[in-house]
């Protein structure tokens, strides 16, 4: 290996220099590829904090207050409310970071870890701070709105509720069937007609059931030919950037009171209808005891509880 | 001003200006960049010529991206790393047997750096055996290897020029000649 510089190498580069008018690149050129890098890599922790902010939004304000209403446990209502979709956007994003940060002109002289830890905590307290300024809510809904594709929690939670089959109803006050009956008029998110049984409600549920406003009817579906529901509670529609942690912790304990009313007051029914049957005629109508007693959302209360 | 004195970053400036001053990187960097692309592998002189050449160019295209807090010749030997790269991933084949050093900076190597404890055979050493052993390491460790102990650079020289944090440099060069070790060993055994 020779130590002195062939002059042959020179003259075939200048020769090529001159023969394709190369010139080196700009400055702006290189400063602009180092900028698009850092862009990339901020917006990919954006992206990564709207996905944090999202999956905080959905796990702080998921209607866990009801869960016992829509599903066995809250193992099966976690499964499902879970939001994978950012959780892997959240992980995608955190890669997409390391790999554009890695790209700047000094991104290789930090780790792996480093780089992905950094850019991981930069998300999730942007991701926090996003949530805490309603941007978790705004988005989840804003892209629920624009694409068919995409769950929102609001969609999630009205289809949930829009289930009469299994005792679940989502609509709105459309008036009292009969001035003489606790019977009244709501017409559900799929604009079916409904006549509610509401003699078992609490005069609490009674007034929100009327307040016009959309509530979520807890009950079930007893008409075979009209579309009859004997509601059991009702409670307010909560899917509103508003909602906070406390007012869901105090949804969660009136619906358990709730439940345990309805249980009790179905057991002293029942013992008013032993002693119509067995010879205290204290009750002079028959009296339709069994439905809230036997709601499914009854049954794995007191079985959670026990 | 004597020629020697002017860095090779006041040599980007004027060669940005007047393209005759790259002749001046060109003298100072062809003989040690031929000898590090032969290191790395690329034997044959043609092809040295050309992948020089393309390192060459390939510089002055973009000395307006070199970055001044950087030394130039980490700049310049990351360009030439990963031109003999591409050279040999565009043949589509693994790099050749390749002469790493002469004979006497092998030996030299192995006394200042291999560890004598893994060593049981030092009076047997040769420079055949460090050398097939260097070629039979894995392309990570014999890389760092090279740079340090063959082209004499720092571990921050290195990390600029393998793009690779400074901390994994002390880790591939520990695990390199343990490696190395391992490998003579075995080879001297065999022999």
């Amino acid at each position: 290996m020779s130590d002195k510089p062939t002059t042959s190498l020179k003259d075939k580069l200048f020769s090529t220099i001159e023969h394709e008018k190369l010139q080196p690149r700009s400055r702006l050129f290189f400063q602009c590829k180092e900028c698009s890098m850092w862009l990339l890599w901020l917006a990919s922790v954006l992206v990564g904090a709207l996905a944090v902010a999202v999956s905080l939004f959905v796990v702080a304000h998921r209607q866990y207050a009801l869960y016992e209403a829509t599903h066995e446990n809250f193992l099966t209502f976690m499964v499902q409310v879970l939001p994978y979709l950012w959780f892997v956007m959240f992980g995608l994003m955190v890669v997409a970071a390391w790999y554009n940060f890695r790209q700047t002109k000094r991104g290789y002289r930090y780790s792996l870890v480093s780089i992905i830890v950094s850019s991981m905590l930069v998300s999730l307290a942007l991701g926090a701070a996003l949530q805490l300024l309603g941007f978790g809510y705004l988005a989840d809904t804003t892209l629920g709105q624009q694409l068919d594709m995409y769950m929102s929690q609001e969609k999630i939670e009205r289809q949930l509720w829009q289930q009469p089959e299994d005792g679940r109803l989502l609509g709105t006050y459309a008036g009292q069937v009969d001035a003489a009956t606790s019977t009244v008029w709501l017409i559900d998110t799929a604009g079916t007609k409904w006549q509610i049984i509401a003699t078992d409600l609490f005069p609490r549920d009674q007034a929100l059931l009327r307040s016009e406003q959309p509530v979520r009817v807890l009950g079930a579906s007893t008409g075979t030919s009209s579309k009859q529901f004997h509601a059991c509670g009702v409670f307010p529609w909560m899917m509103d950037a508003s909602i906070t942690r406390e007012d869901l912790d105090r949804e969660r304990r009136d619906f358990v009171k709730k439940v345990y009313d309805q249980k009790y007051r179905a057991e002293d029914r029942l013992r008013l209808l032993e002693g119509d049957t067995f010879g205290n005629p204290s009750s002079g109508q028959r009296m339709d005891m069994g439905v809230c007693a036997e709601l499914a959302a009854v049954r794995r209360i007191e079985a959670s509880m026990q | 001003m004597d020629e020697q004195q002017v860095t090779d970053a006041q040599i980007v400036q004027q060669a940005l200006l007047n393209k005759e001053r790259f002749g001046v990187l060109m003298d100072r960097y062809e003989a040690p960049l031929a000898r590090y692309i032969a290191r790395l592998g690329i034997r044959n002189p043609d092809d040295q010529q050309d992948v020089l050449q393309d390192i060459f160019l390939k510089v002055y295209r973009n000395l307006n991206g070199f970055d001044q807090q950087l030394k130039f010749s980490s700049w310049i030997y990351r360009i030439a790393h990963n031109e003999a790269i591409s050279s040999y991933r565009k043949k589509n084949v693994r790099p050749e047997g390749h002469l790493i050093a002469d004979s006497e900076e092998l030996l030299s190597f192995a006394a200042g750096n291999l560890d004598s404890a893994e060593m049981q055979f030092d009076q047997t050493l040769n420079a055949d055996v460090i050398r097939s052993g260097l070629q039979a390491l894995d392309p990570k460790y014999s890389q760092v290897l090279v740079l340090r102990y063959f082209e004499h650079k720092e571990y921050e020289e290195i990390s600029d020029i393998l793009q690779i944090p400074t901390g994994s440099v002390g880790t591939l060069i520990h695990r390199g000649k343990k490696q190395l070790a391992r490998v003579i060993n075995t080879d001297t055994v065999r022999i």
